[in-house]
């Protein structure tokens, strides 16, 4: 029954090799993509209640090389998330993609992202996840470089220089980590037993050289900027790229890494985390500061979500029950308020051509419901209650606060002010500034674009309305690890 | 047992079958032949691996007599699967060269192109199984005619230089694992290992200098013939000049028998207390180490495809020197390993770029732009072997390496970590432009037509098969470990 667990791995493969196969009419592709995609969410979640927590051992030849896959809550949350967002954007691209051309090579590698994604939720292991975290490079990079410009190759190649580079950095952790201990599964307090003395400066250069690691895929600063340059892929991508795939699995094999490798005490003991706040506090400020200044509007939003990875961040490393609550909540929040920006903003050029926040005035007459979706999800983004990111924003505050420090919340505090001045203003230009489409007639953009864009909408309110369930739910998992 | 003697069986049938070879003008029945001759190799070493699984190691006299007065082969875990390793690459390499040998030389060459091939592989294989130094040495200087020929057969400018670059370099190299050998003899009076290790470790105390220069001449002699680092110069040239099918069976095979040599003389002949006295294995490490680094860094300079590959061996070889140089079991039973992970993708990437090439018609890495969409399959075949040489996870580069940063551990020399992980990043930084040009890009595909240059599936069948035996020693490569390393003890 537990290989029951491989099956939302492997099934977006196969698909992706039929898709070329097949040779289908854009009808009956758009079909079957969308079908797959659905259907994966239902075996993720049908796994869930039929096996609860399980294991699977693929392939094991030694205590290092063991493809091990495992259920547990906070991969199901992960893989969950995941598999909704991708059901949306996938109908969403179907209609999106129709102008940048190429649909076939984009929906095989698409699938094949969330096989992959889906692989890095359920991984058991560190080996297994590293696997699953370089072939997400891989198969991220067709998809970053969709256009095939120059500029587009050149992003590209940025891509993949961060990826490679903070991959790098994981396998020395990995090498030194495993020399030690001997066992790299994943384990509710981690699996490094006591520090020693004579071990404390190597776990501790483990530590950090991990963090950097996986904080590239994360966008900390100062390894951030591949994420703005990869900017040039087609907006579905970019809003999957921000939302859950990349930057999300980044922030996922963090939490994997401080909380099932490490273990919080060990980490308190190292004091590794301490190291680790500065940069952090500085991502917050400096993706806000620098998003202001941005003209483009995806460019804006990409600088966005380095802030806001910073406060996920930052909930991850000052390692209190409030603070990880606040964390898992703010991952699941950023990536549907970030998802539907990014749709209106992808819609906006669609129907319009229209890159830059200058050239929007007025649109909301033309598109107000969509219009309407983003002014919602500014507002939950910023914070602002009722909605689901002053939810999560409310536990980072707590958990800044019982770690006894007043800059936390300050920081938390500014970054908002500061989101508020990078979203408004496109809320504005949108509603309120006269210009070229004062006139113009109600033209939303086609179904299958509006309804994921409403959709996500829903849940991002239904999150700020109703947050209990989740937060019962990522409470289970915070007394696990703590 | 019959079994004992088919080692040499397969160097004969390689032989005996290269000298008829001339006597038939026909190209395909002497293309059969080798394949044929290939193939019984294949066999006989496969079961000469199942006897060693079975029974262990042993010892093999040639004509009866025993030595040290006789020849001996000695087979353990090492040669057995090195065995397997040379006639399964060559076989497959031959079958390649099949379909394309015709287009690369002349047609009245071609009997003494195969003549030449088998006589390479079986000298090879007979540098691999003997255990008698100074027969060692007659395999290695007919090995080293064999291979410069099989380079200079396609008979233009550039392949007489490198070839004479070449047999200069090779020639000192081998004059000077003579004096090697002759110093080991007037110290020993032996030329039978086994026996060679017995007497040294009785009089080594009195020799100490005679020992550093015969260890310093060996590992000099055979450095230059497997491309340590700063005497790698003639590889170069010589590996991009030749015909496609020479270059992977001198990048492949001709390089890993010498390394194979060295380990024998260094761990076998001296042995562990012997060579510990003497820095020699301190020295082999640091120019692995740079060796690994500066190899790379040639190749991301180079404007020729297939130079690029080359001097990618010169640090794929320094990975070899390197497990050697740690001096521990582990360390030389995955240098072995990474020779047979380097063999079976390093062969597989010299075969699909000598495909390439014969397409588009253009060495340049310029003209190789939107290959991907021209030669789809050729170029996905590149495409993993690359992946395995930059080491993503569970291909056999990426096993070598992992393993290598243990056994680096394992002596307390951290520091070589930082060096295999920058080196597979330079690895990444010279085949991901070659792929990502090759597969993307409006300009580079602009007016190429898709598979307009594909070669029929049978033709890359060979291919096909290396990049499967490198998968599946990827995903062995704890049980491959396990049993090199067992066969060292």
């Amino acid at each position: 029954m537990n290989y029951l667990i491989l099956l939302p791995v492997s099934l977006p493969f196969l698909v992706a090799v039929m898709i070329p196969i097949m040779k289908f009419k854009e009808r009956e592709r758009n079909f079957f993509v969308g079908a797959v995609i659905i259907l994966n969410l239902i075996i993720v979640i049908g796994i869930f209640y039929a096996l609860g927590e399980g294991g699977i051992h693929l392939f094991k030849l030694n205590e290092f090389i063991d493809i091990y896959f495992k259920i547990d809550k906070l991969g199901i949350l992960f893989t969950s998330l995941v598999s909704i967002l991708w059901v949306l954007t996938s109908f969403y691209s179907m209609e999106y993609m129709k102008h940048e051309g190429k649909e076939n090579k984009f929906f095989a590698f698409f699938i094949i992202t969330l096989g992959v994604t889906v692989g890095i939720g359920f991984s058991g292991n560190l080996f297994t996840l590293y696997i699953f975290y370089e072939l997400l490079t891989l198969v991220t990079f067709p998809l970053v470089i969709h256009t095939e410009s120059k500029e587009a190759l050149e992003s590209g190649k940025k891509y993949l220089a961060y990826s490679f580079g903070g991959a790098t950095f994981i396998l020395l952790g990995m090498i030194l980590l495993f020399s030690i201990t001997n066992n790299l599964n994943f384990q509710p307090h981690g699996v490094v037993g006591a520090v020693s003395a004579d071990n404390f400066n190597l776990y501790l250069g483990i530590f950090i050289s991990m963090f950097i690691g996986f904080g590239v895929k994360a966008a900390l600063v100062p390894f951030h900027s591949w994420l703005p340059s990869a900017m040039v892929a087609p907006t579905p991508v970019s809003s999957l790229l921000h939302a859950v795939a990349v930057v999300k699995s980044g922030v996922f094999a963090l939490i994997r890494m401080c909380y099932y490798i490490f273990g919080v005490d060990v980490i308190k003991e190292l004091k590794g985390n301490i190291y680790m706040i500065v940069p952090i506090i500085i991502t917050i400020l400096l993706g806000s500061f620098i998003a202001i200044k941005q003209e483009n509007l995806k460019k804006r939003l990409a600088y966005s979500t380095v802030s806001q990875l910073g406060y996920i961040l930052l909930g991850i490393v000052l390692l209190n029950k409030n603070a990880f609550v606040g964390a898992l909540l703010h991952l699941i929040n950023h990536a549907v308020i970030k998802i539907t920006l990014f749709f209106v903003v992808g819609s906006i050029m669609y129907t319009t051509g229209k890159k830059n926040i200058s050239e929007i005035n007025g649109i909301g007459r033309r598109m107000p419901l969509t219009m309407w979706c983003f002014t919602i999800a500014s507002i939950s983004l910023i914070g602002i209650p009722p909605t689901n990111g002053f939810v999560s924003k409310w536990f980072l505050a707590q958990g800044g606060l019982t770690a006894g420090k007043i800059i936390f919340p300050a920081a938390l505090l500014l970054s908002a002010v500061l989101t508020a001045l990078y979203l408004f203003p496109v809320v504005t230009e949108a509603f309120f500034r006269k210009g070229d489409y004062e006139n113009a007639i109600i033209k939303e953009p086609p179904k299958k674009m509006l309804i994921p864009i409403v959709i996500i909408t829903i849940i991002v309110v239904i999150l700020g309305l109703f947050p209990n369930p989740v937060i019962f739910f990522i409470e289970e998992i915070a007394s696990e690890v703590m | 047992m019959i079994i004992k003697s088919f080692p040499l069986v397969t160097i004969l049938v390689l032989f005996i079958s290269a000298f008829i070879m001339p006597l038939i003008k026909d190209g395909k029945l002497v293309k059969t032949i080798s394949l044929a001759s290939m193939f019984l190799g294949l066999i006989l070493s496969l079961t000469t691996a199942f006897y060693v699984i079975k029974y262990g190691k042993f010892y093999y006299r040639i004509g009866h007599f025993s030595a040290p007065m006789g020849i001996e082969f000695y087979i353990g875990n090492i040669e057995a699967v090195m065995g397997i390793l040379f006639t399964f690459v060559s076989l497959m390499i031959i079958w390649y060269s099949v379909y394309s040998i015709d287009r690369e030389i002349i047609s009245s060459k071609i009997s003494l192109y195969y003549l030449l091939i088998n006589i390479l592989i079986g000298s090879l294989l007979g540098v691999i199984f003997t255990n008698d130094l100074f027969n060692a040495f007659v395999f290695i200087e007919v090995g080293t005619l064999a291979s410069c020929g099989i380079i200079v057969v396609k008979d233009k400018k550039d392949n007489i230089k490198a070839t004479l670059k070449y047999l200069i370099m090779s020639c000192l190299g081998s004059g000077l694992v003579l004096m090697g050998i002759a110093f080991i003899y007037s110290i020993t009076g032996q030329l039978n290992i086994t026996f060679i290790h017995k007497e040294l470790l009785s009089v080594y105390h009195q020799y100490p200098r005679a020992i550093l220069i015969s260890l310093s001449l060996f590992t000099v002699g055979l450095g230059v013939k497997s491309a340590m680092f700063p005497l790698h110069t003639w590889l170069p040239d010589a590996h991009s000049s030749a015909p496609s099918s020479s270059s992977a069976i001198l990048s492949a095979l001709v390089l890993k028998a010498f390394v194979l040599l060295l380990i024998k003389v260094l761990y076998r002949a001296f042995g562990m207390d012997i060579i510990t006295e003497f820095p020699v294995l301190n020295i082999i490490l640091i120019l692995g180490s740079v060796g690994m680094i500066m190899g790379s860094v040639f190749a991301i300079f180079q404007r020729q495809i297939k130079r690029v590959i080359a001097y990618s061996s010169v640090a794929q070889m320094g990975y070899v020197f390197l497990g050697i140089g740690l001096g521990t079991d582990l360390g030389v039973a995955i240098a072995v390993f990474h020779m047979v992970g380097h063999a079976v993708t390093k062969s597989a990437l010299f075969l699909a770029v000598g495909a390439m090439i014969e397409k588009t018609g253009s060495k340049e890495l310029k003209g190789l732009r939107g290959i991907g969409k021209e030669m789809p399959a050729t170029s996905a075949l590149f495409l993993l072997g690359a992946l395995s040489m930059v080491g993503i996870p569970v291909l056999p580069g990426f096993a070598s390496k992992w393993n290598l940063a243990l056994a680096s551990i394992e002596v307390d020399k951290i520091l070589i970590i930082g060096i295999i992980l920058v080196s597979s990043l330079l690895n990444a930084v010279y085949y991901f432009p070659i792929i990502i040009n090759g597969f993307f890009g409006e300009e580079n595909l602009k007016d190429k037509i898709y598979k307009s240059k594909s070669k029929p599936i049978k033709e890359l069948l060979p291919i096909f098969c290396l990049i499967f035996a490198m998968i599946y020693a990827g995903f062995s490569s704890g049980s491959i470990i396990n049993f090199i390393k067992n066969g060292i003890v």
